[in-house]
């Protein structure tokens, strides 16, 4: 099934937040989700994957968001983020930097690179799912031709286990809460 | 920049929840653009039965798009007729098709937009929604016009509508298009303009099924509603509590709308001297403003209070102007100095909306500046240091820190998403199970935490280390970093005070929609009235496209 962007926003921000996430990170995830799914990356995927793990060590939400909150020291030198979880997590948030400095960025391992202005990503290689040490680079690159996609066709199992952890931000409903969390007051059908 | 209105005067929750639509408001800019642009309005098909039942397609064709209404006609029972967001069924549906539908493309619409929420919909759609008609007036309309009557036109004024919307969802909702798809034409750059389209046509829509239902009735006996009937029909809209979160939740959305509007106010305020066409149009449309003022009814307590203000307000306003020479230098000026002082927050607003009008040309550009094009102001700053925050913080929320944040009155509220639903409710944490689900949506008593960590550490510190330490205050540092790039980012209220009301947040959305008549319900939602005088899709000229809003004085 496509989803519209806005829906996958929406669904990755309770997601995460269901998952143990802080609100702010959550709307960090959300932003990060939309923006790989509309590189025609399945972001959902991803961040179902990331999200299995909670927020502990090499959580790729937690070292985006600090190399976001850190890009201007990029322009110093190179940053070590030792090992990271789901690499590709860590792209919407090179991006992110990349548009705050007005540069392109690249991340590095192993066996692949990536690289964003921003707003196009080249990825040459594969990232793989765990990497020892990704480094992050302001490099001089051309990036031309973005094209984005305008949906997202998610794994179904993916957006499955995304509902199942924006649940659990949802409030059971009670009989109290029927009666006045909405407010009924005066008639509605008149 | 004119002097513009200061924040802590303008963002209070009380005064937000007294806003009134004006030149700039999202129906207005939609009917202007369309009739400056000479749009074309046809109805390609009406395949709707006896018993009401059916559809019917709407098209609009501007410049360079057509927009099409699909309606779907039901036949619903009387007990299923609810305005609440918990309803299944309703007594019409609709989308707005981008283009002109295809046979195939209704015939997959069927399966979907009677069904609301439940359903799907694809990128060809820009809104999905639903009404329910007002049963009172329906069935009086209906018998009337099939006997060769009008309807009585005191039970038109008393309701004002024959059908409500109960929603009516957009950017990407329901797998519709995301807002981005449309953003960049100019006919659907400012707000809400498709779903204000959508409204436009479902109110021809109600006006010819009424015509139908009268016709299937009566026979040969039916007449047609007459065209000033028809004109003085809006469309009711009920809005609850799903809506009140929207304008926390859009910080720099909200800034753009509350800044061209207090810009505008300043430009016309900064007027040195009023020609005597300006004075003239100013006095008309108080007079008009005065009949609308009179057939605005509610039977909700505070709306009453605050209508019975409005009324000594207008009281005031006609005899302070009967001795106030308006072509003495900067007349809107001091006329609103004096409101400041002389009238309820009610009668400043729409004070201050009325004098926009005669300037259509120093304020109508400002509608241009009501979208969010910023996408990036939602990037932390990680360099900024702390001191700096903690500054920006106090700007906003310096009255927030000294409140006792553990106080019952000051946080009994808590807002939370039903599992029901998935829409916003507002409970009491004190006596619901619902802290535990709490939706950011107290910004002041989320600064107020921020502050008080801010301020262990140093001031020259970088707050990427700061939130390094606390991401639990991630969101609130975002939001203190906005309200330093646009000054009306934040409601200076407490938005989970015991006594808070929510219709305020309401009203502060839908009087830039441009929506009249607000009629609270209950402290949480509200009906209004939209397109209410206005021309219908075919007689829509620029003679008439503006000032539609304001009723016709006879004399």
């Amino acid at each position: 099934m496509s989803f519209s962007l806005n829906e996958v926003e929406a669904m990755a921000k309770r997601a995460a937040r269901g998952a143990g996430h802080t609100w702010g990170q959550a709307e960090e995830a959300s932003k990060a989700t939309r923006w790989l799914c509309a590189q025609g990356v399945d972001g959902v995927s991803v961040l179902a994957e990331v999200l299995k793990h909670g927020p502990s060590q090499g959580c790729p939400l937690g070292l985006g968001v600090a190399l976001s909150d850190e890009a201007a020291a990029l322009v110093e030198g190179p940053k070590q983020l030792g090992r990271v979880r789901q690499p590709e997590m860590v792209l919407p948030f090179a991006a992110m930097a990349a548009r705050q400095l007005g540069k392109v960025v690249q991340l590095s391992c192993d066996t692949a690179k990536a690289t964003t202005d921003g707003c196009a990503l080249l990825v040459t290689g594969t990232l793989p799912d765990d990497v020892e040490n990704l480094t992050i680079s302001v490099v001089t690159a051309d990036l031309h031709g973005a094209t984005h996609a305008t949906r997202a066709i998610p794994s179904t199992e993916a957006w499955s286990f995304l509902s199942e952890l924006a649940h659990l931000t949802y409030a059971p409903a009670t009989e109290e809460s029927r009666r006045l969390g909405a407010g009924a007051g005066l008639s509605d059908n008149d | 920049m004119a002097n513009r209105r200061p924040a802590e005067t303008v963002m209070h929750l009380s005064r937000l929840g007294s806003l009134h639509q004006c030149r700039l408001s999202f129906m207005r800019q939609l009917t202007r653009r369309m009739a400056r642009e000479h749009w074309t309005f046809s109805r390609g098909v009406f395949d709707i039965n006896d018993a009401g039942v059916g559809h019917a397609v709407y098209t609009a064709q501007g410049p360079d798009h057509a927009y099409s209404l699909v309606a779907f006609s039901h036949d619903l029972p009387p007990e299923m007729r609810s305005d609440r967001v918990i309803a299944t069924a309703w007594d019409a549906t609709f989308t707005l098709f981008d283009g002109v539908p295809t046979e195939d493309d209704i015939a997959r619409l069927e399966k979907n937009i009677p069904l609301q929420e439940a359903g799907r919909v694809t990128q060809s759609e820009l809104s999905v929604s639903r009404a329910n008609r007002s049963v009172r007036l329906w069935d009086h309309f209906v018998e009337r016009l099939s006997q060769g009557h009008q309807p009585d036109i005191e039970k038109v004024e008393a309701v004002g509508y024959l059908m409500r919307t109960t929603a009516v969802y957009g950017s990407g909702k329901l797998g519709a298009a995301d807002r981005e798809i449309i953003a960049n034409r100019p006919e659907m750059h400012a707000p809400f303009q498709a779903e204000m389209l959508s409204v436009f046509l479902t109110r021809w829509f109600v006006r010819d099924l009424v015509n139908h239902m009268a016709k299937a009735r009566g026979g040969e006996k039916a007449v047609p509603l007459t065209s000033d009937i028809a004109g003085r029909l809006g469309i009711g809209n009920s809005t609850g509590l799903g809506m009140a979160p929207y304008i926390i939740n859009h910080p720099v959305l909200f800034n753009n709308w509350m800044a061209a509007r207090e810009e505008a106010i300043a430009r016309v305020r900064s007027v040195a001297k009023a020609d005597d066409d300006k004075i003239a149009e100013f006095k008309s449309v108080l007079a008009r403003s005065l009949k609308s003022i009179e057939r605005w009814t509610s039977e909700h307590p505070i709306q009453i209070d605050k209508l019975a203000a409005l009324s000594q307000d207008m009281d005031h306003l006609q005899s302070h102007l009967s001795n106030t020479d308006l072509s003495d230098p900067t007349p809107w000026g001091s006329l609103m100095v004096w409101a400041a002082g002389a009238l309820s927050e009610e009668g400043q607003e729409l004070l201050a909306s009325l004098i926009l009008e005669p300037y259509g040309e120093l304020v109508d550009d400002l509608g241009a500046t009501m979208a969010d094009e910023t996408p990036d102001a939602f990037i932390i700053d990680g360099t900024m240091p702390v001191g700096n925050v903690r500054a920006l913080i106090e700007d906003t929320f310096g009255w927030a820190l000294s409140l006792d944040w553990s106080e019952e009155q000051n946080c009994a509220g808590a807002w939370y998403v039903s599992e029901e639903k998935l829409e916003p409710r507002l409970g009491n944490r004190f006596e619901e199970p619902i802290a535990d689900f709490e939706q950011p949506l107290a910004p002041a008593r989320d600064a107020a935490a921020a502050h008080h960590d801010l301020s262990q550490w140093a001031s020259e510190a970088e707050v990427s280390t700061f939130l390094a330490k606390h991401p639990e205050h991630r969101h609130t540092i975002r939001r203190a970093q906005i309200s330093n790039r646009v000054p009306y980012s934040e409601i200076r209220s407490n938005t989970i005070a015991a006594d808070m009301l929510p219709i305020d947040m309401l009203r502060a959305k839908l009087s830039f929609f441009g929506a009249t008549h607000f009629d609270p319900r209950s402290d949480r939602w509200v009906r209004i009235c939209m397109y209410s005088g206005a021309p219908y899709p075919s007689e829509l000229t620029s003679a008439n496209a503006d000032m539609w809003v304001y009723p016709e004085v006879t004399a």
